[in-house]
């Protein structure tokens, strides 16, 4: 009797002890949450705060008298008369009709910088399409200069530095006031490619590089990877062999990604003489290094497929073929999308070995093939971040803004797919 | 503890002290172990005149492991035998032998003379698609793919190519339900998916898949371990019905079930076949003293 | 309750258990109706001094120890096979210990059949005959009674043999008495008053076993053993 109350009391006395230690190791847990939570807070604030001015165009609409006689131009459709006109002109005179004060020509010269450098061309485009719009009056809207879009955006953040005078910065105020230049939604950013003018820059092409890469790489990584997850799961003998194949694939897995771009430039391109700089090349080389991921994930399928399902299969009569086709993959199929998609995320927001297959180059047009040169998602954030312009810093923010869009959305579906496929059994 | 209550010192001599608790179950543990299995002897009638499966020095090894030793057996045509046994005895993997499951276990190796119909199960030629498909097997969990129910019945007649019309897979569907005592239950259903049913659903429906391909033969393992008594006796009216025209081959944890649902009971331990008697004679008056320990709920 | 009582043993998921339950109680009642005609018989033999008749219900017992152990066998049987519960369990136990009555009153009609074949040759007893046909007559109708209750699964009747039974042991007692004031008047007449006595004595026994039948009912159908109890008690439990 006492023996067993002595006991309660040394049980009662470790159970202090022992919740004790229970709370604190939660405490650690919710603050290794925590931590994590706010990095990712900040992350997401940070690219947000500085991308979404990327999101925002700066404009100037004027009303422009398209005068022949200031342009030196007769025949708009004559190519020699478009390559010595000066298609300037019509944009310093309606900027000077909206800023009367403004009368020596230095000052002109100042005032034009307020259009971007893409304004003549515009306007040489438009009279190229339409020659009748010659001598007649226009509304035409131009996008701003660069230093212009900055100073609007940014001219209360000190870590831009305002390239405009003082008094451009006064006829900019101006015009601001009068509504002649305004901020619109970034149209240009999601319709064009990339250029050397932070405004004229646009994410299109990347994202249609981007979309070409992963169509190789999935239609390449995807049958591969599940026929081979199959075949060493259902078929293959066990034995050294397939052990050793098994290790090699792990490590695979493992393999630094640039060391896939080595492997893509080695063989694919100074072996294979493909092309550089080509979505193909590049969703090979993404391929091979997703493949590993595809085989893992399409083989732990596999594996959790119950072998009550198998048994039951071949208690019929089935044969292996008939088993694996019919019962074993669908089951394993929305395991293997899972890990497929999770793959395609990853190769998504691969940088490293594209670099090295010249998937770097500046490239203005957006791809119309898999053969045509192109850039991807991250290198093309990779090009902007390194790229001196101020405006390209929101741009790189804007476009890790979509690439994190286009990431959360694969991982969503994947998960969306897991549960709507998934079955109990 | 409950072996010292049943057999008090049977080992005691009255000039010696009082044997401890312990050392009398001890000595009672060593007496069973002295019981005598010889080996590839079978007590009882493990021979029929009409046999469907000729079982003639089955052993099966596991590496190096001997799991099944020196068994022979008939079993007759249309007879509900059962094997019963402690854990491990080897009563699933002879019945696993029936039908070549353990085919797909690479370290398997079966040896001796099995037949079906004087036919080897295990002859290099012989199809083990064509003899699964005469062979019918149910499992210890109820295992219906994750199919509508009609599938799940379907499925082995169309994987045979047993009916070349809608209507004829219908009939067999329908015919094997029925058999199966589900048809009421599902007929307005058949859609539905197989794994919202209950557990003893389940397992009639398993049993009516297993008859779709209309084997001669059906092997089950432990096919009530799973489901409730109520769903359990469902099942053993299912297999009594059934007796009239298959062959049943049962393995089952519960003695009781042995008792209630076979013609012959098949007492297996540690490898050795050691008793095959009418299921009436063995669960009354086993020949063999092992039997009779273990149906009394002495060991196992 | 009454209509049904018949399904009570008719309703398991097994048909086999069910069979097996309705064989144990047919052949049980089967078993009744050869220990029922026995004793008819061995009364009739006696009192109509039919020597035929009375050897061929003496060699009828060899059929009823039979069945006597084809029951038992057949009950074990379904205790090994099916492990019986409750009211299951209550018929099969019941079956086994009623077999055993049943045995006893063959055993007891085959004496009052040698008594009779006795008789027969030594000549016929001066007495008893009003009260063996009187007192054998009513030990029939209980035991017939007895069947039919059991048949029926039906108490109260069960009852009512177990207060037959009482009037079954005064009216022995009173034949007895009746008959030992007349030995006591003719000490010729012992011998064959002796074998009369036996007779009553059998019949009496027969009665008693009747009354056992009647308890097993009881029990097979309540779930209370009400033997060697007062009969308050039995009252008390038919009546729930």
């Amino acid at each position: 009797m006492t023996d067993q109350r002595s006991q309660a009391d040394i049980v009662r006395r470790s159970l202090k002890k022992r919740y004790r230690k229970e709370k604190r190791f939660r405490a650690y847990g919710v603050l290794a949450v925590s931590i994590a939570l706010g990095a990712l807070v900040i992350l997401f604030a940070d690219i947000i705060g500085k991308g979404w001015t990327g999101f925002i165009k700066t404009t100037i609409t004027l009303e422009v008298m398209l005068d022949g006689d200031s342009m030196y131009l007769d025949d708009p459709t004559d190519a020699d008369q478009r390559a010595m006109a000066d298609f300037s002109a019509p944009i310093i005179a309606a900027l000077q009709k909206q800023l009367p004060e403004v009368l020596e020509a230095g000052e002109l010269r100042q005032l034009n910088r307020l259009v971007g450098s893409y304004g003549s061309n515009d306007i040489r485009d438009l009279l190229r399409a339409q020659p009748e719009l010659l001598n007649t009056s226009q509304t035409l809207t131009f996008l701003a200069s660069d230093a212009v879009s900055v100073y609007v955006k940014h001219s209360d953040n000190p870590s831009y530095s305002i390239r405009l005078s003082e008094q451009q910065q006064h006829w900019v105020d101006q015009l601001l006031a009068k509504g002649v230049i305004e901020t619109k939604f970034n149209n240009v950013f999601f319709t064009s490619g990339d250029s050397r003018e932070p405004s004229n820059a646009g994410i299109l092409g990347a994202l249609v590089g981007s979309l070409l890469t992963l169509i190789v790489t999935l239609a390449i990584a995807f049958p591969v990877g599940v026929a081979a997850a199959i075949y060493l799961e259902e078929f293959a003998p066990q034995n050294k062999f397939t052990d050793f194949i098994e290790v090699n694939i792990n490590n695979l897995a493992a393999v630094p990604s640039i060391i896939f771009g080595l492997l893509g430039l080695a063989v694919i391109i100074n072996t294979f003489g493909m092309p550089r700089s080509v979505p193909v090349v590049g969703g090979l080389v993404l391929a091979l290094m997703t493949l590993p991921t595809i085989i893992i994930s399409s083989r732990a399928a596999i594996k959790s497929v119950p072998p009550s399902i198998r048994e039951a299969a071949e208690g019929i009569g089935a044969s292996k073929m008939q088993v694996v086709l019919h019962h074993v993959l669908p089951l394993a199929m929305p395991g293997m999308l899972t890990g497929s998609i999770i793959g395609m995320a990853q190769a998504l927001g691969e940088t490293a070995p594209l670099l090295l297959i010249g998937m770097v180059a500046f490239i203005v047009d957006v791809p119309d093939g898999f053969f045509s040169a192109a850039t991807v998602l991250p290198v093309q954030i990779y090009l902007w971040a390194s790229s001196a312009e101020q405006g390209f810093i929101e741009l790189a923010s804007a476009g890790i803004m979509i690439l994190l869009t286009f990431l959360i959305s694969m991982n969503a579906l994947a998960i969306w797919l897991r549960k709507r496929l998934e079955r109990r059994w | 503890m409950s072996i010292n209550e049943k057999i008090p010192n049977v080992a005691t001599k009255p000039d010696e002290a009082p044997m401890t608790k312990q050392a009398a179950a001890l000595a009672v543990e060593a007496k069973r172990e002295d019981i005598a299995v010889e080996e590839g002897k079978t007590v009882g009638l493990p021979y029929s005149d009409n046999p469907k499966f000729k079982l003639r020095n089955v052993e099966v090894f596991y590496g190096e492991e001997r799991a099944i030793k020196n068994i022979s057996l008939d079993i007759a045509r249309n007879e509900v035998i059962s094997f019963i046994g402690p854990s491990g005895c080897g009563k699933s993997t002879f019945l696993r032998c029936l039908n070549r499951m353990n085919d797909s276990i690479d370290i398997c190796q079966v040896k001796g003379q099995l037949l079906l119909d004087d036919v080897d199960i295990y002859h290099s030629k012989r199809d083990v698609v064509e003899l699964r498909a005469r062979i019918g097997m149910v499992f210890q969990k109820p295992n219906p793919f994750p199919k509508s129910i009609y599938d799940n019945v379907a499925y082995g007649p169309r994987i045979h190519g047993l009916a070349n019309r809608k209507s004829d897979l219908d009939e067999i569907v329908e015919n094997s339900l029925r058999k199966a005592g589900l048809w009421n239950e599902v007929k307005d259903r058949l859609d539905a998916t197989a794994t919202g049913m209950s557990g003893g659903q389940q397992q009639r429906l398993c049993i009516a898949r297993a008859i779709a391909v209309s084997p001669e033969v059906i092997l089950m393992d432990e096919p009530c371990s799973a489901l409730d008594p109520i769903a359990t006796a469902k099942v053993e009216e299912l297999i009594a019905e059934m007796s009239e025209s298959y062959t049943i081959v049962i393995v089952t944890h519960s003695m009781q079930q042995a008792a209630r649902v076979s013609h012959r009971t098949a007492y297996f331990h540690l490898g050795h076949l050691v008793e095959v008697n009418e299921t009436d004679k063995v669960f009354t008056s086993p020949e063999h003293e092992l039997t009779e320990s273990y149906i009394t709920g002495r060991f196992g | 309750m009454s209509n049904k009582k018949d399904d009570v043993y008719g309703d398991h998921i097994s048909a086999k258990f069910n069979d097996e339950l309705m064989e144990l109680k047919t052949q049980f009642l089967n078993m009744g109706g050869l220990v029922e005609s026995q004793v008819e018989h061995a009364i009739q033999a006696l009192v109509d001094n039919d020597g035929q008749l009375a050897e061929q219900t003496r060699l009828k017992d060899k059929a009823v120890d039979k069945m006597e152990m084809d029951l038992d066998e057949e009950a074990i049987l379904v205790i090994a096979r099916r492990q019986p519960t409750a009211r299951d369990l209550r018929l099969v136990i019941s079956v086994i210990k009623m077999v055993a009555d049943l045995e006893r009153m063959g055993d007891e009609a085959k004496k009052i059949a040698k008594m009779a074949i006795k008789l027969s040759e030594e000549g016929l007893a001066p007495r008893g005959y009003i009260e063996i046909r009187h007192i054998g007559k009513h030990v029939l109708s209980m035991l017939h009674d007895a069947l039919d209750a059991f048949a029926r699964l039906d108490s109260d009747q069960a009852l009512r043999i177990m207060k037959e039974d009482k009037q079954v042991d005064e009216e022995y007692q009173a034949a007895a008495r009746a008959l030992l004031t007349f030995m006591m008047e003719d000490a010729r007449n012992i011998s064959r008053c002796m074998m009369v006595m036996w007779v009553l004595r059998a019949l009496e026994r027969i009665g008693d076993h009747a009354c056992n039948i009647a308890e097993h009912v009881i029990f097979m159908a309540k779930g209370e053993d009400v033997r060697h109890s007062p009969m308050e008690e039995a009252e008390r439990v038919v009546g729930r």
